[in-house]
């Protein structure tokens, strides 16, 4: 199918009000979730799962795309209003938003915010559109060796969801794999670790672990302290950011948005350092460098380029490779594969007309986003105003309705419960949840690349370093394990 | 809590966990064919490995909590105001997830559903009962048409009161 042929499937699966309408929805709730500190846009992605099990693939995948943007974009509203992340990515934001919050100036500070958003929304949506199909038909050489080494490689980008220590998000990750072992074995068809139970038998669906993860922990810590919510929220004040505003920081946010798609093109980074950078080197260059950390409105525009100009790039492995970029990314593979569809070279080949159809919906996300983003910032005092512990057992109900959905099994709820209660026992012991998720995702991948080489070779370890591929693998996931394993012994926290 | 006592903690619980998985959960809960000719094929291999792997990190996390010092976290949760009955609260949101296991086939999902969120709102000490009332009411019911009427899905209904 050539470019044009492509490009015109794309716009007939997107072509009708329903797809737009989809993504207007998603863009809403994401804002809203990402609005409210502790809902969080990886809890909103995650939630929205089950509604999309209905729609057709493309309506639903455009749904929860627009819950990631959106979600990236609201977590700085309480950032810049009540000091507080909505998402951890907007954590480089509260340095200067929070401060012109505090000198009565926050509606210049939200303004900024969602520009600066949707200009490193809209590069990080054209960096998707050129680069994935050039990965992807990279890609199309790949078989099951060069698979297990891009995995291998993938699961290093567990180093950058572990948070403070990389022991702790190592346990994580081998947790996840170990988890993914239940059910029965690919190869032999005989059971691993299913006690004889049938629902067992086809694994723990993916669905439950991740809500169990993500959704019930929080309402846990709800109920072991249901005031540590409170907070203080600010008044808008009367200054807009204006033209003059937007063009004087320009610069800081084009290159922002240039290090949120280079950083999240690599599986694992995430945005929350991307943000951070952009700000460190928009406050290198800046001339109005002492201002940075006391109100500077170049630094809010700094933080917010840097980490929605990562939210395109991240499906950029998603859709070429198909490994997850990040945790959000990583829920968005359930809702491929719900409609049973595999991300990865094949889908450029097989479903051209779903991931054109994608590209058109998230450039049309951007002029969306502008839009839902200008009505959320006058409308956030209702946000905020929505009574947590309402909202808790809301969410509790939500999620027993949507993992039921996936299989009508409530084996799964079940499941979730328990998923939900052990994340909360991460949560208190500071083991960090996504790399549990990722790994959880990628094992099964990863052992079955490795047996099917060997099966291949007749046991001849040998064949997984066999041709360029491979090698390239090989030296990446090292050059990143010595880079890990130096920055961390730097951090003078050894191996912590 | 300090990184010193959590990494101690964690380590002495994930090499007891690596050791039941290598010497009693892989070889009672792991079946594997008789005639697999190598070891790397069988479906054994991958839970031994992973199993190898986390007595590593638990070992990793002991010598790191040696090395650490006792210096406490800075954002250490110092726990609820009310003291004991944050573990109380936590006991009763237990007992609600296990009673919604056992009323979801009997109950059905919907009537279920209000009496968790009901319970939860108080357990969670809510200020605003009537609102949590009202929606204890309204979220079940717009869910169940949502998922019964537009996604198809089959919603356990119980054995009392029946929607349409």
């Amino acid at each position: 199918m050539s470019l044009l042929d492509s490009l015109a499937a794309g716009f007939a699966l997107v072509g009708n009000v329903e797809a737009f309408f989809m993504l207007f929805c998603g863009l809403i709730v994401g804002v809203v979730g990402g609005a409210i500190p502790g809902l969080s846009a990886t809890m909103a992605v995650a939630l929205t799962l089950p509604f999309t099990f209905a729609m057709t693939p493309i309506n639903g995948i455009l749904l929860l795309l627009g819950v990631y943007k959106g979600g990236i974009f609201g977590g700085s509203i309480p950032a810049i209003l009540i000091k507080t992340p909505g998402t951890p990515a907007s954590s480089a934001t509260i340095l200067d938003g929070h401060p012109l919050a505090e000198r009565g100036e926050a509606g210049r500070a939200l303004g900024m915010a969602l520009y600066a958003s949707c200009t490193a929304d809209a590069v990080s949506n054209l960096a998707l559109i050129l680069f994935a199909g050039w990965l992807a038909s990279f890609a199309l050489n790949f078989g099951p060796p060069e698979f297990f080494a891009l995995i291998l490689f993938s699961l290093t980008i567990i180093a950058g969801v572990s948070g403070e220590s990389l022991l702790r998000g190592a346990l994580s990750a081998l947790a996840g794999l170990l988890l993914a072992t239940v059910g029965l074995d690919l190869i032999y068809g005989t059971n691993r670790f299913t006690f004889g139970d049938p629902n067992m038998m086809g694994g723990l669906n993916f669905i439950a672990v991740l809500i169990g993860l993500f959704a019930i922990p929080e309402i846990i810590a709800m109920a072991w302290n249901p005031v540590a919510h409170l907070g203080k929220t600010r008044a808008l004040g009367k200054s807009r950011c204006s033209l003059a505003d937007y063009l004087g920081s320009f610069k800081s946010i084009i290159r922002g948005s240039m290090i949120g798609v280079f950083l999240g093109s690599i599986p694992g980074i995430g945005a929350a350092p991307s943000a951070f950078l952009s700000y460190s080197e928009a406050r290198r260059t800046s001339k109005n460098k002492a201002n940075f950390g006391k109100g500077e409105i170049e630094g809010v525009a700094a933080s917010e380029a840097g980490n929605n100009g990562v939210a395109g790039a991240t499906l950029i492995p998603l859709l070429a490779l198909g490994v997850p970029g990040d945790v959000i990314t990583a829920i968005i593979i359930g809702a491929f594969m719900v409609h049973g569809l595999q991300p990865g070279p094949m889908m450029f080949v097989l479903n051209a007309d779903i991931i054109y159809g994608l590209f058109i919906g998230l450039i049309v996300s951007s002029v969306f986003l502008l839009l839902v983003g200008s009505i959320a910032i006058r409308g956030f005092r209702f946000v905020a105003d929505v009574p947590k512990r309402i909202l808790m057992p809301g969410v509790l109900v939500l999620c027993i309705y949507g993992v039921f959905a996936v299989n009508n099994n409530i084996f799964d709820v079940g499941v979730m419960f328990v998923m939900g209660w052990l994340g909360y026992v991460m949560m208190r012991n500071r083991i960090p949840a996504a790399p549990f998720l990722i790994a959880f995702i990628l094992g099964p991948l990863l052992e079955d690349n490795f047996r099917q080489s060997m099966l291949m070779s007749g046991s001849d370890p040998l064949i997984l370093f066999r041709g360029p591929i491979t090698w390239t693998f090989w030296t990446l996931t090292a050059i990143t394990v010595v880079a890990i394993t130096r920055s961390t012994l730097r951090q003078k926290v050894p191996l912590s | 809590m300090s990184q010193k006592s959590l990494h101690l903690r964690l380590g002495t619980v994930v090499v007891l966990c690596a050791l039941f998985l290598v010497f009693y959960a892989i070889p009672s809960f792991v079946f594997a064919p008789s005639n697999v000719g190598n070891i790397v094929l069988s479906p054994l291999f991958w839970p031994f490995v992973l199993a190898g792997l986390a007595g590593l990190v638990g070992a990793g996390l002991l010598a790191s909590g040696v090395s650490s010092d006792d210096t406490p976290f800075e954002d250490a949760d110092t726990g609820p105001s009310d003291g004991p009955a944050g573990w109380l609260r936590l006991l009763g949101l237990a007992t609600i997830m296990v009673l919604v296991m056992v009323a979801l086939p009997r109950l059905g999902m919907v009537w279920t559903s209000m009496l968790a969120f009901v319970a939860c709102a108080f357990l969670f000490r809510t200020r605003h009962p009537m609102i949590a009332v009202i929606c204890a009411i309204v979220v079940p019911l717009l869910l169940y048409a949502f998922f019964a009427h537009v996604a198809g899905v089959a919603i356990p209904q119980g054995h009392f009161v029946r929607l349409p």
